[in-house]
């Protein structure tokens, strides 16, 4: 079969293109004959080393396709279903031996490609506005990088709680993404000092959350606009790392929270993966959230795909067809 | 009228008591005649001068008596109505002007040791088991310094809501204390590791919430006894301050939550205020609640009740009495 495959960290040309054998299932693994992998920038972080994989290995952290063959203890999927997955490493490549108690099956509303780019963005939208806050009706959000993969699916899910969203963006071209994915207000903090803009907007009564995947330019203005006993929902630091900072900032800026969620602790039952995956497929299927498929490539266009991804000149999913 | 005055900062000592004038009310305030006024570990740190006031200036945040006039525009309490109040300054004096807004009436089925008692200690109990983090029957709750004077509390709320209670303490005597407030596991921190023991008392599982009002000495720790998505809420630095923190540790250490809280978010409205001191009485009236008075001096020996406070041999409520 085609792969993708790390010999060495690098730049996007260390994404080789191989043939391997189709892999075996152990006795709790199923292979899964994949018609779409996600392209996240945490397989970049893979890629170039930062994040350490034994070499070689093949990229990709998301995937959906077909069951083809089951081990022995497998009970929860079985061959011929759909199903997708995400947080292991494997997906770039036309079969993969997953586990299969991280599967989820894929109902019929929803196609392959939809399954395969919801996956990682999809499900950290939802922990983030169901569980880590659990937003609800007539409250705000202040959401950063709201035209991102995640961002643009994090308003949505927001818009649709009935919570009022403010959300910063770099350009027009992704604040008019933001609006049509439901955000009320628009702040364009190339232009706009978003701590005063977001003061003036809450009537200098702030917010109640702060969904924040830009880290370190953005983290103490991000306290500042919080309202009393709000919560900093750290998520990811584009922009850097946050440093060290002081904790009595917190009491004095309004008993604030802070928390630093990953995704992986949002789905570590079988049973929150599977809920959370059904929650985000009945969004799918009922057209309440839409996804941005507007880049698909071949799995030896691989490199390609993360040129275009690093260099942000894509907004929306980018997804390899293998 | 007698009162305990610090010209300037420093030791027990300072608290010298002077002849001052009765405070003129202004339109908005009530003059109390105080019989109980509450010894805090704040009014320590303004007489020491790491917390900043005035000088010369009366100590004391909070008490209990008896209202002997109001201002013009004070609708609320008359004449002769029982009443307390925390968060004034100037309570260590016969006599003191308490804003409308602070006061709250005091039932008949309360004394005003009691009334005094629930005020920084009850409410800041009061908010940390119900606000700060919502204890829910089943959790399991660490509490440090469970012996202390919010800790014997906080003991009690938290077994009232039906959670476990693991409670650290300094001595085999507070120990007992805190078992009979209803701690449900007791580590003396002197003789046991505390993140060993809560450890293997949540079979590695460890605990959804961390009440911490000790701070430094305790925090690093704090951090490897919480399970997954655990709450930290750090009420106070009894043992100095935390150095700044990397919010890395949050994600590495299981999605964490961080808060730093203060008891004057907790009780910012009116309605808040009066929902928790009324709430509080009930349970004191009830039998739900015991307060445990540590020891009451008359006004004078102010500084001996400093003293005593400060060596930290005793446990639960210091009060002076006019």
């Amino acid at each position: 079969m085609k792969a993708i495959q790390v010999k060495h960290p690098g730049g996007p040309e260390a994404l080789e293109l191989v043939d391997l054998p189709v892999p075996q299932p152990k006795a709790g693994e199923a292979v899964v004959k994949l018609t779409a992998s996600g392209v996240n920038f945490i397989d970049v972080y893979f890629r170039e080393g930062r994040y350490k994989s034994p070499l070689p290995f093949v990229v990709g952290q998301e995937g959906a396709g077909v069951v083809t063959a089951v081990g022995s203890e497998v009970k929860s999927v079985k061959v011929g279903e759909r199903v997708a997955w995400t947080g292991l490493q494997g997906a770039y490549a036309e079969y993969a031996a997953v586990a299969a108690d991280r599967l989820v099956s894929i109902p019929s509303g929803v196609t392959d490609q939809q399954a395969a780019a919801a996956m990682l963005q999809g499900m950290t939208a939802h922990y983030l506005s169901h569980d880590t806050y659990p937003l609800k009706r007539g409250e705000t959000a202040l959401i950063h990088a709201a035209a991102g993969g995640v961002g643009l699916l994090l308003v949505q899910m927001a818009h649709n709680i009935g919570a009022r969203v403010i959300a910063t963006v770099s350009t027009d071209e992704k604040a008019k993404l933001a609006r049509e994915a439901g955000a009320d207000e628009v702040i364009l903090y190339t232009q706009t000092d978003f701590e005063a803009e977001t003061k003036r907007l809450t009537g200098d009564k702030g917010v109640n959350v702060v969904y924040d995947s830009v880290g370190k330019t953005t983290f103490e203005k991000g306290l500042n606009v919080l309202r009393p006993r709000g919560m900093m929902v750290l998520f990811g630091g584009s922009s850097g790392a946050v440093p060290p900072f002081d904790l009595i900032a917190l009491s004095t800026k309004g008993s604030l929270y802070v928390t630093r969620p990953t995704l992986g602790a949002y789905i570590a039952s079988r049973e929150e993966l599977v809920e959370r995956s059904s929650s985000v497929f009945g969004m799918l299927a009922a057209g309440k959230l839409k996804l941005r498929i507007e880049h698909t490539y071949s799995l030896s266009d691989a490199q390609r795909a993360h040129r275009d991804l690093e260099g942000r000149k894509t907004t929306g999913k980018l997804l390899l067809l293998p | 009228m007698k009162a305990i005055r610090v010209s300037h900062a420093g030791g027990p000592e300072v608290l010298e008591v002077a002849e001052v004038p009765i405070p003129q009310v202004k339109s908005t305030e009530a003059l109390v005649k105080v019989r109980v006024a509450g010894v805090n570990s704040i009014d320590a740190q303004f007489r020491d001068g790491r917390l900043r006031t005035p000088l010369p200036f009366i100590p004391g945040q909070e008490g209990a008596g008896i209202v002997s006039s109001v201002g013009p525009q004070v609708k609320s309490v008359k004449p002769g109505d029982r009443v307390a109040w925390s968060g004034t300054l100037g309570s260590y004096a016969e006599f003191i002007a308490v804003p409308e807004e602070h006061l709250v009436p005091v039932p008949a089925s309360i004394t005003d040791e009691q009334a005094t008692a629930a005020m920084v200690h009850g409410l800041t109990a009061h908010y940390l088991v119900n606000d700060a983090h919502k204890l829910k029957t089943g959790e399991t709750a660490l509490i440090h310094a469970a012996a202390g004077g919010v800790g014997l509390l906080l003991v009690q709320l938290a077994r009232a809501i039906g959670a476990r209670v693991i409670g650290t303490v300094s001595s085999e005597e507070k120990g007992k204390l805190a078992r009979e407030a209803g701690a449900d596991e007791v580590i003396v921190f002197t003789r046991q590791d505390f993140e060993d023991e809560v450890k293997r008392l949540t079979d590695g599982k460890g605990v959804d919430v961390v009440y911490d009002g000790v701070g430094k000495a305790t925090f690093d720790k704090n951090l490897n006894v919480m399970r997954l998505r655990g709450m930290l809420v750090l009420y106070g630095m009894s043992s100095g301050a935390v150095p700044p923190v990397d919010p890395a540790k949050l994600s590495e250490k299981g999605s964490l939550y961080m808060a730093r809280t203060t008891l004057a978010h907790f009780t910012a409205t009116r309605e808040e205020l009066l929902a928790r001191t009324s709430a509080l009485f009930s349970m004191i009236a009830d039998g739900t609640l015991n307060l445990h008075i540590a020891k009451s001096y008359p006004l004078p020996d102010a500084p001996q009740a400093h003293k005593d406070m400060e060596s930290r041999k005793l446990s639960g409520k210091f009060l002076l009495v006019p």
